[in-house]
């Protein structure tokens, strides 16, 4: 019941966003962020009670098995209603901000600055309705279809500045997007063919991950061989592993902020859940060492690929997204390890980076605006005395992400190396500290170029709407570098056993 | 009507009807109009509605006959009035030279079907089953080499909106696909991703025409602003 | 049992009296589908007298090779139209290679009107030549691939025995590498023997010709040796695509009433296949010769996969 709630919730926030045309009252501004807000404030109460009722017993599932939620999934569904509670209440004072500065009007195709807003708090909801349908659908095709939804209702939010760079940022990510998913649909399908042969396995049930994932031995071999190849091409053009990654620097710049943020942060946090059901899956017909040296491949190429680009960086924006790029391609490497270990780390650094880059995208957007630009070259530095509790915030996000101790990333990566070492991928563990110094060495001479300094703005006022959850949010990273809560602990414990048990 | 009875009749059918199949997606590489495409890719679409009931009248599936009547209504028909009516307001007819020249562009898409058969191999099984179930050898071999081919034409078109029929030849491969391995996916799926298909159209067709007035021509090859 | 000798000339009068008709047939249909009256259906018989009794004219600059080139063209023709099955699927003629051998005597007499255009030293034949050359580069590959897919279907590439083969067993038209095969070898047939879309055989422009141009010097005696040639090869093609694919009707001896009923189905089939020739032409416009290896690389790749579905179908 509550599942259905859960998706129910954000469904009818973006219906009611979307006929709110109709009426002049409900066309205000005021009411859009209002029924977005408290939308979404539901829904983190809801993902709430998933997960503690996963947590008191075990896996729980709707409607005969086509809603289906254990640990794995109700992680993955507390971080993404978190990062979307955490954005819409940012949205509304940057959306506020973005239509006092006159930047909603647009170049091309204007819509109006209300039409767009409109567009805004309704697709928004959509998407994070996709989001939760990817995590609690059993049924891979139903997954599959709801995570080309949520490409789909993200296009728009990459265009809705309506300027040049947007429609070719939204025209790669349409693409890139559209032939990845395809191979994923491809990859899907042999998975169901792999499966086809045991009795009740028509219909919606053949697809359904519950009961695949106990015949997992018995599925036909090169069928899920290729299966799996076709997947991790898929979700990882989702995920944006290279080298399907060329969409993520464009779509992450010129999205708004709180959309580039769910789609950093959420969406990949979607993409990485159906590469561990497949691998899952892959896994337990194949053996581990099959999927494993794939996602390793990915995962490191990822990372590497990471380091020359962010090193000769010239837009913090984009630099945060190539981030997100070798973050992803971190947690790949760390499911293709395998083990207990590397799958607690894994675990561990998804909820981590869901704090730490939300963050960083958050306060990324206040610069932003408060600056009106976002290349290195004319912020010249000065961030911390123009815009102190953002750029605190900016420099914690970007220690964090870059792995220095003592803040949480640092721990999960260390796990993972200590998992690699562990089980022999030396080669691996070394490549890993390798790029992970790269990047570090990267973003930090970026960051603390744009953070330290002077500068000739003035000092910035406090703006509660969008500072507010960026010092909630900096809170958070401190504490959660030391202390977790026992529930939630448990929770990653659990979805960890999901993977490896 | 034995004849109409005898699933080796049926193979025959849907073999023959594959192999059109495949000479439609290679005479849409070979094009250069634009409209011919888009018919070219309804009638494929109208072949592949017809394979589909083919298989499910000699298997006695009738969701296919859904699933097949469904790909009619929206590739065969829906989808190719989206896009000619794009086509008609956006006022462009002909593609610019594609990137590898048309002779070669045939002689690699032929190199991909037998690609596609090498691909498909491993999934023809004649000792399960005989007769029926094996009516998806060949369909599926011509399923992956539309796969290929469609990729192949991904990269190979400037035209906006020629990536956007290469994406749905990708798709049709799929379609064949699932139809020829499993007899179509649970139904659901199968809407799912109809669903999808035609929201993606409507997605692609707006961007296009925004890319067109933006750009003042569909050419994405002068989509290079954002780079590193 | 009819002597070898016999079956020859019965097959060479067959060949010379038919080929000028199917040309004036296909003349005529397509003037009545473009509502014009036509030259009628016997009209190249006329053409081909009035031309042996007309006097020539030889340009000064040409060499023997312009001279010898309408024999060569004429006998060659002449003789690969002896080893294709007509009337019976016993070929008079059966030289070493069977379909190599009607693919390389064709390929001779292109060779020496080729020459022929060149020799007269005027720019409009080389013009000629060379884009006549430029489709017999891609129109023969497709059309050996074309017959060596039937070919291997009858374990031989003596057109007799793919004939014998074809009407003995069961034969099925509908699989995909005998359909592909066929599509291939329509296309070459337009190909070669030069029908819009690849080249227009009634233009008067000479930019635009490709056989007309490199026989633009011809006249009188060699420009009815010449026109009867093609006219020939055109048959013998049709023939070919005819009776390699759809060879019902096609008896397997020489015997008189078999003859009989083989013509009846000959010339229907003939009828069948001009039609949907004059279809094709007046249903395309003449392409750009920039265009022309976009088709026919089309009909390579169809002939390559025919071939190649033979051992996977």
């Amino acid at each position: 019941m509550i599942l259905a709630l859960l998706l129910a919730v954000p469904l009818s926030a973006c219906a009611a966003c979307a006929v709110s045309a109709v009426s002049a009252v409900s066309r205000r501004r005021s009411v859009l962020e209002a029924v977005n807000v408290t939308a979404f404030a539901i829904t983190f109460l809801l993902a709430l009670a998933v997960a503690s009722q996963v947590l008191r017993s075990g896996a729980i599932s709707l409607w005969n098995g086509f809603l289906y939620a254990d640990a794995l999934s109700a992680l993955v569904i507390l971080l993404n209603a978190a990062v979307a509670l955490v954005c819409s209440v940012y949205a509304v004072g940057y959306l506020r901000e973005d239509q006092r500065l006159g930047a909603l009007d647009g170049e091309v195709g204007s819509h109006g600055a209300e039409a767009k807003l409109r567009m805004y708090y309704s697709l928004t909801p959509l998407l994070v309705f996709s989001m939760l349908l990817v995590t609690l659908a059993n049924n891979l095709g139903v997954m599959w279809a709801a995570i080309e939804l949520t490409t789909l209702a993200s296009v728009f939010l990459v265009t809705f500045y309506g300027k040049v760079t947007s429609l070719e940022a939204a025209w790669k990510y349409a693409m890139i997007g559209g032939v990845g998913l395809s191979m994923a649909l491809f990859g899907t399908l042999l998975t169901y063919y792999a499966g086809h042969k045991f009795p009740g396995s028509e219909g919606v049930a053949g697809l359904n991950w519950s009961i695949l994932v106990g015949q997992a031995a018995q599925l036909d071999k090169p069928s899920m061989r290729m299966a799996f190849i076709l997947v991790l091409l898929g979700y990882g053009t989702k995920a944006g592993l290279a080298p399907m990654h060329t969409w993520k620097p464009d779509a992450y710049s010129e999205a708004p902020v709180p959309s580039a943020a769910i789609l950093s942060v959420a969406v990949l946090n979607c993409a990485i859940y159906g590469l561990v059901r497949f691998y899952v899956l892959t896994s337990r017909c194949l053996g581990a060492q099959y999927p494993g040296s794939l996602l390793l491949l990915l995962g490191l190429f990822s990372m590497g690929i990471a380091v020359p680009f962010v090193l000769v960086q010239r837009n913090f924006r984009r630099m945060l997204a190539y981030s997100t790029i070798d973050q992803a391609g971190m947690m790949v490497t760390a499911l293709g390890i395998g083990g207990k270990l590397a799958a607690f780390a894994l675990m561990l650094h998804m909820t981590f980076h869901t704090v730490a880059k939300s963050l960083l995208f958050l306060s990324a957007g206040n610069i932003y605006q408060c600056f009106k630009t976002d290349l290195f070259l004319k912020l010249k530095g000065g961030v911390l005395k123009v815009l102190p509790i953002t750029g605190a915030a900016f420099c914690l996000g970007t220690m964090a992400i870059v792995g220095l101790p003592p803040f949480s990333l640092f721990q999960s990566e260390f796990l993972m190396i200590r998992a690699a070492f562990g089980t022999a991928h030396f080669l691996v563990g070394a490549l890993f500290i390798l790029f992970g110094l790269g990047v570090f060495t990267g973003v930090t001479l970026h960051v603390s170029g744009m953070l330290l300094g002077t500068s000739e703005e003035p000092r910035a006022a406090w703006h509660p709407w969008r500072d507010t959850p960026i010092a909630i949010l900096a809170v958070i990273l401190i504490v959660i570098g030391f202390w977790l809560p026992a529930d939630l602990l448990e929770l990653i414990r659990r979805a960890a056993e999901v993977v490896s048990p | 009507m034995h004849t109409l009875q005898d699933p080796e009749f049926g193979n025959k059918m849907v073999t023959l009807m594959a192999a059109l199949v495949l000479v439609l997606q290679i005479a849409m590489v070979a094009q250069r109009w634009i409209v011919t495409n888009i018919r070219l890719f309804a009638a494929q679409s109208f072949l592949l509605a017809a394979i589909a009931n083919t298989i499910a009248y000699y298997n006695h599936a009738p969701h296919i006959y859904v699933a097949a009547v469904l790909t009619l209504l929206a590739k065969g028909i829906l989808v190719p009035i989206v896009l000619e009516r794009l086509v008609a307001r956006i006022e462009i007819r002909q593609e610019i030279e594609p990137i590898v020249n048309i002779p070669l562009s045939i002689v690699i898409s032929g190199g991909l079907t037998l690609v596609g058969y090498v691909l498909a191999e491993p999934f023809y099984r004649p000792e399960e089953a005989p007769g029926a179930a094996t009516l998806g050898h060949n369909a599926l071999a011509v399923a992956i080499s539309l796969f290929l081919i469609g990729f192949f034409m991904m990269i190979n078109r400037r035209k906006a909106l020629t990536q956007v029929l290469a994406l749905l030849c990708l798709e049709n491969g799929l379609f064949l696909a699932a139809i020829s391995l499993t007899y179509g996916m649970p139904l659901i799926v199968e809407l799912g991703v109809l669903f999808d298909v035609l929201v993606a159209v409507m997605v692609l067709g707006i961007l296009v025409y925004r890319i067109r007035e933006t750009f003042e021509s569909m050419d994405v090859s002068r989509m290079r602003r954002l780079r590193g | 049992m009819i002597p070898v000798f016999l079956t020859a000339v019965v097959q060479l009068l067959l060949l010379l009296t038919v080929a000028p008709l199917v040309g004036g047939l296909i003349k005529t249909l397509k003037a009545r589908l473009q509502v014009r009256r036509g030259p009628g259906i016997l009209q190249p018989y006329r053409d081909l007298h009035k031309l042996f009794r007309k006097g020539m004219v030889l340009p000064e600059t040409a060499s023997w090779i312009f001279s010898a080139t309408p024999y060569v063209v004429f006998s060659a023709t002449a003789i690969a139209g002896l080893m294709i099955p007509m009337i019976s699927a016993k070929a008079p003629l059966g030289l070493f290679g069977g379909v190599l051998a009607v693919v390389y005597l064709l390929g001779l007499g292109r060779f020496f009107l080729a020459l022929a255009g060149l020799d007269t030293g005027s720019s409009f034949g080389g013009l000629g030549s060379s884009r006549e050359m430029t489709i017999a580069a891609l129109a023969e590959p497709a059309m050996m691939l074309a017959v060596f897919t039937v070919a291997i279907g009858a374990n031989s590439t003596s057109l007799s025995e793919i004939a014998r083969v074809a009407t003995s067993t069961t034969w099925h038209f509908l699989a995909p590498a005998q359909m592909l095969a066929f599509a291939a070898l329509f296309i070459v047939l337009i190909a070669e023997t030069g029908r819009i879309p690849v080249d227009n055989p009634a233009t008067h422009l000479e930019l635009t010709m490709i056989h007309e141009a490199m026989i633009l010097e011809y006249s009188g005696p060699y420009l009815g040796l010449i026109e009867w040639g093609a006219s020939i090869k055109q048959l013998l093609l049709m023939t070919l695509l005819i009776n390699a694919f759809l060879p019902f009707g096609l008896q397997s001896k020489w015997s008189l009433g078999g003859l009989a009923i083989s013509l009846v189905y000959l010339l229907l089939k003939l009828l069948v296949l001009a039609v949907s020739i004059v279809l094709v032409e007046t249903a395309n416009a003449k392409m750009r010769f920039f265009r022309v290896p976009d088709l026919l690389a089309m009909a390579f790749t169809l002939a390559a996969l025919g071939l190649v579905s033979t051992f996977l179908f």
